[in-house]
């Protein structure tokens, strides 16, 4: 086997971040290599910069063994290094055929030769088992097919070294399934594929090889068979991973939160979203809530924010709140973390500071008066993003280009600025890479220690168990099941959440 | 594709069998006689070339309102070269100016990011003023009848089919032999004929290129690199960007022709349309030809059909008002069929609309024998409204049309 890449010493810097310390790797062909790292470890850096998108500061790139200096990404593709992107870059309203070709079109005297195309991305959809229409328009596919376009885009153009940037951050199961089957199928064709991700299980079933990169700097190569997910993950944060665990009971007399007998009747007058919930929440006391997605989770965190109507009633601190508006529960002290950050918590293209203000407008910091205080704002802005270690370059950044873990860092963090005395949280560290969960699972369990009352919703069972008090089960809308989380083990809990128990 | 073009041809048919009976019943000869075919053809010609400019500009992703301040700047041209130089040279100094129009747009809208709307409304402003400045200084020079008015431009001859529709080869007049039958006014046949022949005869070689530009746009568009390539940078440029393709000089490629079509319907008014350059010669037709745009779906064929639509309307408004009367049957029978398929999809509401729509035109038609003046010069723009509203199809605009693009998008 050969070299089919090596990187040597790269360092980038950006304008105030160091992105790429001293990164080094050695892909060698038919082999699949994965990088990982955390978030913002500098992955993505590492690999614009072998695609040509952006050029090191120092350190030398070798493609087949000679040095070469890639100026944009057609240098990257000449050379035979393809992308495969996160975001795929496909025109919606071009056909896969077309999509492929862009760029690189057969000609047949002035005409593009469409039957000539044709033939040969059937002969590779063949030949890789990825199998697309390519007349139909890219609008209709799937993520897995658009994924699969993509794939053949790469190959089309003749590339030997694949570079798949977090392919299966969109794909569903089955799809990863179908994806892992073709990387297998180039890696026999004895192309080097280099895989992206923080996904350590999946990196485990794929990977030959395995890059492990923190904070800009190579820190381990390793062979995939050689390792355990949990020793990849502790070489990614460089300590010893964060337990989700609490400790001793902190369990207060009075309660926070009570449900009394809450359902959520449909229109239609089919069976409830959720029935005759009823359950008593006390202060420093935390709560998790399991089930499949789409049991009443979501339902239950909407009825508890006032934002659907609901039968039954809820006590806050021993009084009712049934009649009150979502402003009002949130004025009250009731804390959310929304379940989908990007669309309930966060206005993408705002910068930090105005979302600072989002459900926190109708008092200090945020307001003088009737009056925006915009520098006050900023400043707490700030205290945030020091206190809960945001990482972005200040307040004026816009949400869009922080990382998932740094947003939702940030929610957090000013959700906890009005010291909520109850916490609604659903699936907190969704998506968030392995330090940012663990300084979230580190603020839950100190404001539980200080009183706090938690309602923990998340289909991280870990997560669920190593946090919660007590566990709810919920199936269908209704709670099936009351366990103690010491006494729990996953695969009990698992068949409660289903219903096979 | 065979389904499409038979599908495409049946429709035809209906609408020209349509056509015939109500000429038959009201005894508007003029819905279909050889003037007015010949006349629609002509009216259209601007439309088609400012749609087409608009096609080649959108699909670049660039929105081109300053089509019109393109077209006032290709129509004085055409007049002040066409009035020295010749005709030929007009037209070709039409298509450099409104390039040159589009140049700019180009300049503000993809390198410096100008929002084009307005970069696009501040071209056609412009445009107005620079015309009307030079026109007075060369009025006040002694060369131009007028300020707003160039000296005559010497026509270009026309020439039409041989044998059936009188062209002339080589000194040869050829007989005309399609000019009779539609003369007899026989049901179909002769409103068929009527309408082959105003299309074949006597046409101006100048419109004969416009109408190949449709297939032509057609063909670099959807059959060479280059149109696949400028069509990703209106589709989706990053993306285009990340495979090599140069978007910026794709967009400039693209407003630049689009300037260039529109500048050759300006100098096609100035110097085909009429003889001379006229202030106001242009009269929104940058505007209606966007319209044609929305209305053919982006699409070469569809502006056709939308031009054909326009041109069709604004020549009988201009022959004969007693036709206009009779088109209001024609929207009846439009809306008629609007209810007959809204009832079958079961869509009630919009159809009880159509319905009462369409009772209110058969009211009008015999409630009023004369349409008033106004009205009947108003046709053609209430014919495209009454038509892009109706029609109800599903546009599918290009996906980054009008958006602002940085190279390096990537990152």
């Amino acid at each position: 086997m050969s070299v089919a890449v090596e990187l040597r010493h790269i360092t980038k810097r950006f304008p105030g971040v160091v992105a790429n310390k001293d990164v080094s790797m050695r892909v060698e062909t038919g082999t699949v290599h994965a990088l990982v790292g955390e978030n913002g470890a500098g992955k993505s850096t590492v690999m614009k910069i072998l695609y040509g998108m952006q050029h090191p500061d120092s350190g030398e790139i070798l493609v087949n063994g000679t040095a070469v200096n890639l100026k944009n990404p057609n240098d990257a593709i000449e050379l035979g290094i393809g992308m495969v992107h996160q975001h795929f870059m496909l025109a919606d309203n071009f056909t896969v055929l077309e999509n492929i070709i862009l760029g690189a079109e057969p000609q047949h005297g002035v005409t593009i030769d469409f039957k000539a195309a044709r033939a040969k991305v059937a002969e590779m959809s063949k030949a890789y088992g990825l199998d697309v229409d390519p007349d139909i328009l890219v609008e209709e596919l799937g993520v897995g097919q658009r994924q699969r376009v993509e794939i053949l885009k790469v190959l089309y153009r003749g590339a030997n070294i694949l570079i798949f940037d977090e392919p299966t951050a969109v794909l569903v199961p089955q799809e990863v399934d179908d994806l892992f089957g073709a990387l297998q199928g180039l890696r026999a064709k004895g192309m080097a594929v280099i895989f992206i991700s923080h996904k350590l299980d999946e990196v485990l079933r794929v990977a030959d090889d395995v890059t492990v990169v923190r904070a800009g700097e190579t820190v381990a190569e390793v062979k995939a068979k050689d390792v355990t997910a949990r020793q990849l993950a502790e070489l990614m944060v460089g300590s010893e991973l964060p337990q989700p665990t609490t400790h001793g009971d902190t369990r207060r007399a009075e309660v926070t939160l009570a449900l009394k007998d809450v359902s959520i009747p449909t229109a239609t007058g089919s069976r409830d979203l959720i029935s005759h919930v009823s359950f008593n929440l006390h202060a420093g006391e935390v709560v998790g809530i399991a089930g499949v997605e789409g049991n009443g989770q979501a339902e239950l965190v909407e009825a508890i924010m006032g934002l659907r109507e609901y039968t039954g009633s809820i006590e806050f601190q021993g009084s009712t709140i049934d009649h009150m508006s979502v402003a009002h529960r949130h004025d009250l002290g009731i804390g959310l973390i929304p379940e989908d950050r990007q669309r309930q918590a966060l206005m993408m293209n705002s910068p930090l500071w105005e979302n600072r203000v989002l459900g926190h407008q109708r008092g200090k910091p945020v307001m003088r008066g009737f009056i925006l205080d915009k520098k006050a704002t900023i400043e707490d802005t700030k205290r945030i993003m020091e206190e809960f270690d945001v990482r972005a370059p200040g307040p004026m950044t816009a949400a869009a280009a922080l990382s998932g873990g740094n947003q939702q860092k940030f929610i957090v963090g000013r959700e906890m600025s009005k010291a909520p005395a109850l916490l609604v949280a659903s699936h907190p560290t969704r998506g968030v890479d392995v330090g940012a969960q663990g300084a979230i699972w580190e603020v839950l369990r100190e404001a539980r220690t200080k009183g706090m009352a938690i309602v923990l919703i998340s289909a991280d069972l870990e997560e669920l168990v190593g946090m919660s008090d007590r566990l709810l089960v919920m199936l269908r809308g209704a709670i099936t099941a009351e366990l103690d989380p010491q006494k729990t083990t996953l695969e009990q809990l698992g068949s409660a959440m289903t219903g096979a128990a | 594709m065979k389904t499409k073009t038979t599908k495409l041809l049946l429709n035809a048919t209906y609408l020209l069998l349509l056509i015939s009976i109500i000429r038959l019943i009201t005894g508007a000869t003029d819905l279909t006689s050889v003037g007015t075919a010949s006349a629609a053809l002509l009216l259209s010609v601007p439309i088609i070339l400012a749609g087409l400019g608009g096609l080649f500009s959108e699909r670049a992703g660039v929105v081109n309102i300053g089509l019109e301040g393109m077209m006032i700047l290709g129509a004085w041209a055409g007049g002040f070269v066409g009035s020295k130089h010749g005709p030929w040279l007009g037209l070709i100094a039409a298509v450099v100016f409104g390039a040159v129009g589009a140049l700019l747009h180009a300049i503000a809208t993809i390198s410096f990011g100008v929002d084009h709307v307005v970069s696009g409304v501040a071209i056609n402003i412009m445009a107005a003023g620079l015309v009307r400045y030079l026109s007075t200084i060369l009025y006040q020079g002694g060369s131009w009848p007028g300020p707003s008015q160039s000296p005559d431009v010497k026509g270009i001859s026309l020439n039409g089919l041989p044998v059936l529709s009188g062209g002339h080869y080589f000194g040869w007049q050829s007989p005309d032999l399609l000019t009779p039958i539609a003369e007899k006014h026989w049901f179909l046949v002769s409103d068929l004929i009527g309408i082959i022949r105003g299309i074949t005869g006597d046409l101006s070689y100048v419109t004969l290129v416009a109408v190949l530009f449709i297939p032509l746009s057609f063909f670099i568009l959807w059959k060479t690199s280059f149109g696949l390539r400028l069509r990703s940078a209106g589709e989706a440029p990053v993306a285009a960007e990340s495979l090599g393709v140069n978007v910026y000089a794709m967009k400039y490629a693209g407003v630049l022709i689009s300037g260039g079509l529109a500048g050759l319907g300006g100098g096609f008014l100035a110097i085909v349309a009429a003889n001379h350059y006229q202030e106001n010669q242009v009269a929104g037709r940058g505007y209606i030809g966007l319209a044609a745009l929305l209305f053919g779906n982006y699409r070469p064929g569809g502006i056709l059909a939308g031009a054909a639509l326009f041109g069709f309307a604004d020549a009988l408004q201009l022959r004969d008002s007693a036709s206009i009367h009779a088109l209001i049957l024609l929207i009846v029978a439009i809306l008629a069929y609007l209810v007959f398929r809204d009832v079958k999809r079961g869509k009630m509401l919009s159809a009880s609309i159509s319905a009462v729509m369409a009772g209110a035109s058969v009211w009008f038609f015999f409630a009023v024998q004369e349409l008033p003046g106004q009205l009947v010069t108003m046709t053609p723009y209430i014919a495209t409204l009454l038509v892009m509203s109706l029609a109800s199809q599903r546009l599918r605009m290009p996906a980054a049309d009008g958006m602002p693009y940085r190279r390096g998008g990537l990152r």
